[in-house]
């Protein structure tokens, strides 16, 4: 499939990117008037609930922007590279429960092994859910859409049996695991807030891409692979196989590890519906991004805010955080629209002549 | 329309036409403009069709042949001028309004729907008629027109002769008053293509307006009796073939200076051609005997996708061609010999590195939203020179590419300027510069100066000269027969993914037009 | 195996396979046209609301049925403006109205019954014996005692194969989704049958989720749709893009999903959870085992725009 997605230039990548968002918010308002809500004292919750006071901002946005970060920057990857993984959500799921496995089996060991090993076979986990896509489209020639999509769905109901069955809580009555012992959580980054070192993670992965992007080899492969795997082969003699494969398996593990960093950062235990769709949303963070890592952690916060400001928003103003669904949708429409208008420019078509 | 009623249809055109005044033309596009980007295809170009006539386009490559028959057909819209109809004026905003006026656009590019059948892809657009209607009007069609095609086959299973037989059947199956056909020669063997002409003459006959486009002078002048002539997007002549003289003809289209260095009739179309091969006479060869040149590259008993049990040399400093229509194996040649494909079986001993110029510059050799150093990045930042790290040596790189934009000359304002942003000339220019910086043994070029217009192609013809002097294996692979002869010093003929070996005393167009029919089977 | 046990088997096999047949079949059209809706979902989660708001306004199922069916189409018709009239990336962009169909859906459903959502108790589409036919032994009442909607698929399986391989349009709608350049050479309006191919599919889509609502499950749920666009996609692929085959391969999934109900019914232990997974998992396997021949129309996917 080629996408009609191209990786945009930073100055335009931005101005794309505020312009979808100042249309979001347009489209949202009238939604929400149809709807008959008042937009203003939606905006105002949502406001408070996101960014009101320094605490709502880290202890609520910025710790509900991680697995957004993660499963951002796996999907930003993967297209990159021409993959299209829908499957961030599956992914993150087998990250989890791995992850959660690890923490309860091997509870002995000292924090210094066990929060490496967490996150290790979580990312483990997650390469191992985006092998089966993977092989698929390298082997059978499948497109990855369908499979990314159909592995999310079993990916979910095996988080669900396995907190009600191998790993569920000792007493057997909660859909969810034992907590996960002290020596597997991860740290607290700001002292006094929410915020754990999971967020920090995130950012030092966005800058390993973001420079592996730009300055290796491998990351320029990447690039040339996804812009156009004809000439990457013919005139870079690059093997597009190796590079989606090698892509889509990374990207796999990074969406792995935003399931393990949440439970061990977060939620200390696994539960039956522990994202909100963040693989989804993922999409949209991406997008928003320009497929740019350093622009992921921003998208990502951006969209942590909307789920932060969502909650107060369904509380002080009455209207149903589904909502905040809609708005990612409108978001990844803002942007395909504006792209076209874009492309549509005159002046940027510069067709050969056909003589 | 019934079909039933095709050839009523047709007498009453007769009738019609002969009464009409011979003054008023068909079909009058005056000042007509296009615009692609920065590149104007169309300047100003001026056309009148008249009833009975077949008329003759010609001009160099990129002189916007092809654009003003689109704009004709339909497909393109221009960005000024006007068209008369009948003495009406029109906009053709869809092929669906060229066909409403009766104007048939048989087209350069194969227009056919590769997975349908023959027959679905000729009842295609004829709605209001059942699919057996359409089946009698096609018998009746093929028996007229002696084009015969197998209409059960599906067109991915027919060859490029039965490809553009069932593009023309399609074209006249709706009764076209007004015939445009772009090209229609190019992948047709000489014998082949008198059959079409007659064909040709006989619709004009019929009280049609026939307009082609064609790749020779001398086939043009068989077959017209008027003539239009563009330059450079502009009509510059239109006249009676009996009015003008071949080397006029010339003069018009590629203006005075370079027609004086031309061989006159023998090659309008890529000047450069004769040009270059005057050239080659004079050059210092590297080592005048060639079977002492050595042998840098060899392929025996290569089989695979289009290729059968293909045996060949290629040796330092020549230039060999490979001429033969379009589709025959010859991509899949260029891919094994320049070590892109490993040949499913028999032995393939090519050098590591092999400078590969490809068919498609816009898919296989430029990234077209990476800039020029990436592109140049991508060819090069492999080579053991700039080092083996995990880093992107974009230093060089940028170095590299300014080198190429000077040296190649590239009309681009930095080394930052999109792949995208360039013309065909100068992507080409880049894929070139790159390429070139190899410093590779051998080159393989697939059909390096389509689209190109004059001047870069005589760049580009002398670019591989330079090179094949300095001692650099060239294979020269192209469907344009004139660059072949005009530049190898030894010619292969591919058919049906069979290498054949053209001997010296066969190497003119008759010579190897023979070998491209009979080869390794029947082509078309 | 009993004979009612099979029976009950074979008759919940096409309950749950029909809404997958009736989504699928409109996609088969769409896909054919040359466009991959992945926003299906989003039509049949709001065909299924659509049925339910529709069949409590006009206290109907026939006409909560006919306002699904709009539902499901005014999605795909926000998927076709961008997808066809833009040009925008189709996978992008059947992802967005995914997400955002579940989205509106929920919210209106939420606004309407409020958060907890109380229980909805709608009018139902009720089972319509065919004479004669639903009296077959065995497979008579599992095939010809099904709601209405169940006939609307098994008539439109050889009414789509005929339009698609025996008309004029059908070859048109197959030329678009090979080669539309060639298909626009030739005269015919390829955005415009790509339009009317999209708000076919999703129309069918919205008929598919008002089943789901009106004769499954008599109430409305948010998400109730659960994937089953996706699956449809599947089934498209393994029906081979022939309405007939996507018709059988769509009640194959059917018993696919019964089985889960029918080895629990006979005491296999397996947790529900892996039941649920079952379809999906079946998907795959199918999908890596069966595609290998059949081939996708060659321009699927990818954005087209005349070269004016």
């Amino acid at each position: 499939m080629t996408g009609g997605i191209a990786p945009a230039r930073a100055r335009e990548a931005a101005l794309l990117g505020a312009g979808a968002v100042v249309l979001t918010l347009g489209a949202g308002a009238l939604l929400l008037l149809a709807g008959g809500y008042d937009p203003v004292a939606a905006g105002a919750a949502m406001l408070r609930g996101s960014v009101g006071s320094w605490n709502t901002f880290v202890s609520i946005t910025l710790v509900r922007s991680v697995p957004l970060l993660f499963a951002g920057l796996a999907v930003a990857l993967a297209f990159r590279a021409g993959v299209w993984n829908i499957g961030a959500e599956g992914q993150l799921y087998a990250g989890a429960v791995a992850g959660v496995w690890v923490a309860l089996t091997f509870s002995g060991l000292p924090r210094p092994i066990l929060i490496p090993a967490v996150l290790g076979v979580s990312c483990v986990a997650g390469a191992a859910w985006a092998l089966v896509p993977t092989l698929m489209r390298l082997r059978l020639g499948i497109g990855e859409v369908i499979t990314t999509i159909l592995m999310n769905f079993v990916g979910i109901y095996m988080a669900a049996w396995m907190v009600h069955g191998p790993l569920q809580e000792e007493r057997g009555v909660f859909p969810q695991t034992d907590r996960i012992v002290e020596a597997a959580r991860l740290p607290t980054l700001i002292p006094g807030t929410r915020l754990h070192i999971g967020f920090a993670l995130g950012l030092v992965i966005a800058v390993a891409l973001a420079f592996m992007m730009r300055r290796t080899r491998f990351g320029f492969h990447i690039r040339a692979v996804g812009a156009a795997p004809e000439a990457a082969a013919v005139a870079g003699r690059i093997d597009p196989a190796r590079i989606v494969f090698i892509a889509f398996l990374a990207s796999g593990s990074i969406a792995g590890l935003a399931g393990a960093v949440e439970v061990s950062g977060l939620t200390y235990a696994l539960y039956e519906n522990l994202s909100e769709g963040w693989g989804y949303t993922a999409i949209a963070v991406a997008l928003l991004a320009g497929l740019r890592p350093g622009g992921v952690v921003i998208t990502a916060i951006f969209f942590g805010a909307l789920r932060a400001g969502a909650g107060a928003m369904q509380r002080d103003a009455g209207i149903p955080a589904a909502w905040v669904d809609v708005v990612e949708a409108l978001v990844i429409l803002a942007v395909l629209g504006l792209e076209r208008v874009r492309a549509a420019r005159p002046g940027s078509d510069v067709r050969e002549g056909e003589t | 329309m019934p079909v039933t009623s095709t050839f009523r249809v047709w007498s009453s055109w007769r009738a019609r036409t002969k009464a009409a005044s011979v003054s008023e033309p068909l079909v009058r596009l005056r000042g007509v403009q296009r615009r692609f980007g920065q590149v104007h295809a169309l300047t100003g170009a001026d056309l009148d069709l008249f009833a009975g006539e077949v008329h003759g386009v010609l001009g160099a490559n990129g002189a916007g042949k092809s654009t003003l028959f689109n704009v004709l057909g339909g497909l393109l819209a221009p960005d000024g001028g006007t068209i008369h109809v009948d003495g009406v004026p029109v906009s053709l905003a869809s092929p669906r309004d060229a066909w409403a006026l009766r104007i048939g656009l048989v087209h350069q590019h194969f227009t056919l729907v590769p997975a349908l059948s023959v027959r679905e892809n000729l009842a295609l657009g004829t709605r209001g008629r059942s699919l057996d209607e359409i089946g009698q009007a096609v018998e009746a069609t093929m028996d007229r027109t002696g084009l015969r095609v197998p209409l059960d086959a599906t067109v991915a299973s027919i060859g490029v002769g039965d490809r553009q037989r069932t593009e023309i059947l399609k074209t006249l199956l709706r009764d076209p008053t007004v015939l445009v056909l772009d090209e229609p020669t190019a992948v047709l063997t000489p014998e082949e293509v008198s059959g079409l002409f007659q064909l040709l003459r006989d619709l004009a006959g019929e009280g049609r307006a026939v307009a082609l486009v064609a790749h020779k002078l001398d086939e043009v002048l068989a077959v017209s009796d008027r003539l239009t002539v563009l330059r450079e997007g502009r009509t510059v002549l239109a006249a009676h073939r009996n009015d003008v003289s071949a080397r006029g003809l010339v003069v018009a289209m590629v203006g005075d200076g370079i027609a004086d260095e031309m061989a006159l009739g023998v090659h309008v179309d890529a000047p450069t051609g004769a040009g270059a091969g005057a050239a080659a006479a004079s050059r210092p060869e590297v080592e005048t005997d060639p079977e002492a040149r050595q042998v840098v590259a060899q392929l025996s008993g290569v089989c695979g996708e289009r290729l059968e049990n293909v045996t060949l040399d290629v040796r330092a400093g020549e230039v060999l061609g490979v001429a033969g229509v379009e589709g025959n194996g010859q991509h899949e040649l260029a891919l094994v010999l320049s070590g892109r494909r490993p040949p499913a079986m028999g032995r393939a001993e090519v050098p590591d590195e092999v400078a590969y110029i490809p068919q498609d510059r816009r898919t296989e050799g430029l990234v077209s939203e990476f800039d020029l150093t990436e592109n140049i990045a991508l060819g090069l930042a492999r080579l053991d020179r700039f080092g083996s790290g995990w880093l992107m040596p974009w230093d060089a790189m940028g170095e590299e590419a300014e080198r190429i934009r000077t040296r190649f000359q590239v009309a681009a304002p930095s080394t930052a300027t999109l792949a995208s942003a360039l013309s065909g000339g100068n992507q080409q220019r880049v894929i070139i510069g790159r390429e070139l910086a190899l410093g590779a043994p051998m080159l393989v070029a697939e059909n390096p100066t389509r689209g190109l217009d004059v001047a870069a192609a005589a760049y580009v013809h002398g670019e591989l000269e330079r090179l094949a002097a300095e001692g650099v294996a060239i294979v020269l692979i192209s469907t344009d027969l004139d660059e072949v002869l005009g530049l190898a010093e030894r010619v292969v003929v591919m058919s049906r993914g069979h290498v054949i070996d053209v001997p010296a005393d066969e190497r003119t167009r008759a010579g190897v037009g023979a070998l491209m029919l009979s080869g390794g089977g029947e082509v078309a | 195996m009993s004979q009612i046990e099979l029976v009950l088997f074979l008759e919940s096999a096409v309950r749950l396979g029909i809404p997958l047949a009736l989504a699928a079949m409109g996609e088969t059209i769409t896909e054919r046209s040359g466009v991959i809706n992945i926003g299906l979902e989003g039509s049949i989660i709001a065909g299924a609301l659509g049925g339910a708001l529709g069949a409590l306004a006009f206290d109907g199922a026939g006409l909560g049925v006919m306002v699904g069916a709009l539902a499901g189409l005014t999605v795909a018709l926000v998927f076709a403006v961008f997808a066809i009239g833009l040009g925008a990336d189709q996978i992008i962009t059947g992802t967005a109205v995914t997400i955002g169909g579940l989205g509106m859906t929920g919210a209106v459903y939420q606004a309407r019954f409020g958060a907890t959502g109380t229980e909805l108790s709608l009018p139902t589409l009720a089972p319509l014996a065919i004479p004669g036919l639903s009296d077959i032994p065995i497979v008579g009442s599992a095939l010809f005692a099904q709601a209405p909607t169940a006939y609307v698929a098994y008539v439109m399986a050889p009414v789509a194969w005929y339009v698609l391989f025996r008309t004029p349009w059908g070859l048109e709608l197959r030329a678009t989704g090979e080669a539309p350049t060639a298909a626009e050479a030739a005269g015919v309006r390829v955005r415009t049958v790509r339009f009317a191919a999209t708000l076919f599919g999703g129309a069918m889509a919205g008929i598919a989720g008002a089943h789901l609502a009106l004769a499954h499950a008599g109430t409305f749920a948010e998400n109730m749709s659960a994937g089953k666009g996706f699956i449809a996609i599947a089934v498209v692929v393994l029906g081979r893009w022939n309405p007939i085959l996507v018709l059988f391969a769509a009640l194959f999934f059917g018993a696919a999903s019964a089985l889960q109900f029918f080895l629990q019914a006979l005491g296999f232990d397996l947790a529900y959870q892996i039941f649920l997974a079952f379809p999906y998992v079946l998907t795959l396997a199918a999908l890596a085992g069966w595609v290998g021949k059949s081939r996708a129309p060659a321009a699927l996917a990818l954005p087209w725009e005349p070269h004016r």
